[in-house]
């Protein structure tokens, strides 16, 4: 560890606790992953080691960089680029109003760090406005890849915190095992109407079944003939029969017509419909320049 | 994930010169001949390859864990850490990377008990030493060693697609997913890109099952085939050696004269 001076503790990740750093040379601050080895015998968390092993492969300006890996008397330090903020105290900061611009910078950046991972076959699989870096130049960055792997998602992490709901697609909900890129691309619709509304998130779930309940009263409850399959998914469990909203300005008033069209392509209960990360870079909405107007 | 190869690490760090090889090994060279450092080598795929059947594991983490072992020692003189304990590591770790999920230490130490006393007592006459302390902390050696590099592409999803390509029957694909498989028991894993051993192994099946037909098809392919015949020659010159080792009768001399660890100071 003499290469880096430990600072402040910044947050707690899936497996261990991070903190600021500075490079004794360079003076560069950097974020430093203590990599818990304790307890059970797993030797290295396998969180950590996907981590490790997919940040090692993918290089990419909206992917959080992997600086160095520090291995020192049995503690394993992951470093990382440092970022000042995540989106979530982003919103935070912002007392209700975003400038549309913005919304529209940080999506973009958003589907191009995840056409990159798509295109290396790597999902996230847990996106949420925690895991999304900014730094002070507006840059956009995914980060925590510690979930990224093939076994579920857990519910609970290492530090017995829940993990949240609020990102998670209905077909996951329901338990579907097989996870395709499709996953990230619902996370990424509930993050885009969370950017054009400040901060407010779109479906704030208490539990599997409420969040399940928030979303089809939005887009309606599916069907085999909407969703072919869908009542044989695991953990399935017939909804009452909500008719999709007819009114998304209601929904994201401050979105235009461009980005309630990405949302709506974005937000398909059935996984294989769901817009690509590739297709939506190309959505109009990003092209569009001007910053209201329907 | 099987992104770009080109873009890898695999590709950028982990393809390597064989000049190179050769120096790393000079040490352990002073005690064996070179004939006989393959043979140990062919002796731990070996042991790696039975764990890894024990604990049904796919062939992916199999050769995986193969490509680890042999990364490691191309870095580092048999003596810095006793094969018999970098085996199991290996299976450990790439059986987290290949997500095939956590294969529980005990069950791993309890594995590698009872394969050394029914496959290999002709090697090893005492049990299995090692405990979970000794392999955490050789996976950690392990992991700085290959500087965290662990994703390995292997010749077999080429291979899939070559054999398609070609139109060719499964008997052909059957063969030469054994040749690949048994290419890992050269050092052709760490100098050439995996599609190049694909290639190379569908070669050698075609002549063994006398595809002449398919000479055409090899002309055509895009790529270097000087390298192509480099690795042909590295896997014909195993099944040489193969075909007159008697590895029951012999290996038990070769270990021994493996360079071991010096004993730490005594007071």
């Amino acid at each position: 560890m003499q290469k880096y001076d430990k600072m402040e503790k910044i947050g707690e990740g899936t497996y261990g606790t991070v903190f600021k750093g500075r490079n004794r040379d360079t003076m560069e601050i950097v974020a430093l992953k203590r990599v818990r080895l304790d307890e059970d015998d797993e030797g290295v968390p396998s969180s950590a080691l996907r981590e490790i092993c997919l940040l090692k492969e993918l290089k990419h300006k909206n992917i959080v960089r992997l600086c160095d890996v520090l291995h020192s008397d049995k503690k394993l330090t992951l470093v990382f680029e440092h970022c000042d903020q995540d989106l979530k105290k982003y919103f935070d900061s912002l007392n209700g109003e975003i400038d549309m611009a913005v919304c529209r910078s940080f999506m973009l950046q958003l589907l191009r760090g995840l056409a990159f991972c798509h295109s290396h076959n790597v999902l996230h699989r847990d996106l949420k406005p925690q895991n999304l870096l900014i730094n002070k130049n507006g840059e956009l960055k995914l980060a925590d890849f510690g979930l990224a792997r093939a076994f579920g998602i857990p519910v609970k992490c290492y530090s017995a915190e829940v993990v949240t709901l609020w990102y998670r697609p209905p077909d996951v909900l329901f338990g579907a095992k097989l996870y395709t890129t499709s996953i990230d691309m619902w996370s990424a619709g509930c993050i885009l109407a969370e950017l054009a509304d400040a901060g407010r998130p779109l479906f704030p779930g208490s539990d599997v079944l409420d969040q399940l309940l928030k979303i089809f009263r939005v887009l309606g409850t599916p069907t085999e003939e909407s969703w072919p399959g869908v009542t044989h998914l695991s953990d399935y469990v017939a909804l009452p029969s909500f008719p999709p909203i007819t009114s998304w300005s209601q929904l994201v008033p401050r979105l235009n017509a461009k980005g309630r069209d990405l949302l709506q392509k974005l937000l398909v209960c059935r996984p294989n419909q769901r817009i690509s990360a590739e297709a939506a870079m190309q959505h109009p909405f990003f092209t569009d320049t001007s910053s209201s107007g329907h | 994930m099987a992104g770009n190869f080109w873009q890898s690490s695999h590709s950028q760090q982990w393809i390597l010169d064989k000049q190179d090889l050769l120096r790393e090994r000079q040490n352990d060279l002073l005690v064996l001949t070179e004939d006989e450092y393959q043979k140990i080598f062919i002796f731990f795929a070996n042991v790696i390859q039975v764990l890894g059947e024990q604990l049904k594991l796919r062939q992916q983490v199999i050769a995986t864990a193969t490509v680890y072992f042999k990364r490691f020692y191309a870095r580092n003189s048999l003596k810095n850490i006793d094969p018999l304990l970098l085996a199991p590591t290996c299976i450990l770790l790439a059986s987290k990377v290949e997500e095939f999920g956590v294969i529980s230490n005990s069950r791993l130490i309890s594995i590698c008990q009872t394969a050394i006393k029914s496959k290999f007592s002709y090697a090893y006459t005492q049990e299995f030493p090692y405990r979970t302390n000794h392999i955490l902390e050789c996976e950690f050696y392990l992991l700085e060693n290959l500087d965290c590099c662990l994703i390995v592409f292997q010749p077999y999803r080429p291979l899939l697609q070559l054999v398609q390509d070609m139109g060719q029957e499964d008997q052909l694909l059957t063969l030469t997913w054994r040749i690949v498989n048994d290419s890992l028991r050269t050092d052709v894993c760490l100098l050439y890109p995996p599609y190049q051993i694909a290639i190379a192994c569908l070669q050698i099946a075609c002549v063994i099952l006398q595809k002449d037909s398919t000479k055409q098809w090899f002309a055509e392919l895009n790529v270097d085939l000087d390298k192509v015949q480099e690795i042909v020659r590295a896997i014909v010159n195993l099944y040489e050696l193969w075909k007159d080792w008697k590895e029951k009768d012999e290996i038990q001399i070769l270990l021994s004269k493996i360079p071991k660890p010096k004993p730490p100071p005594q007071r």
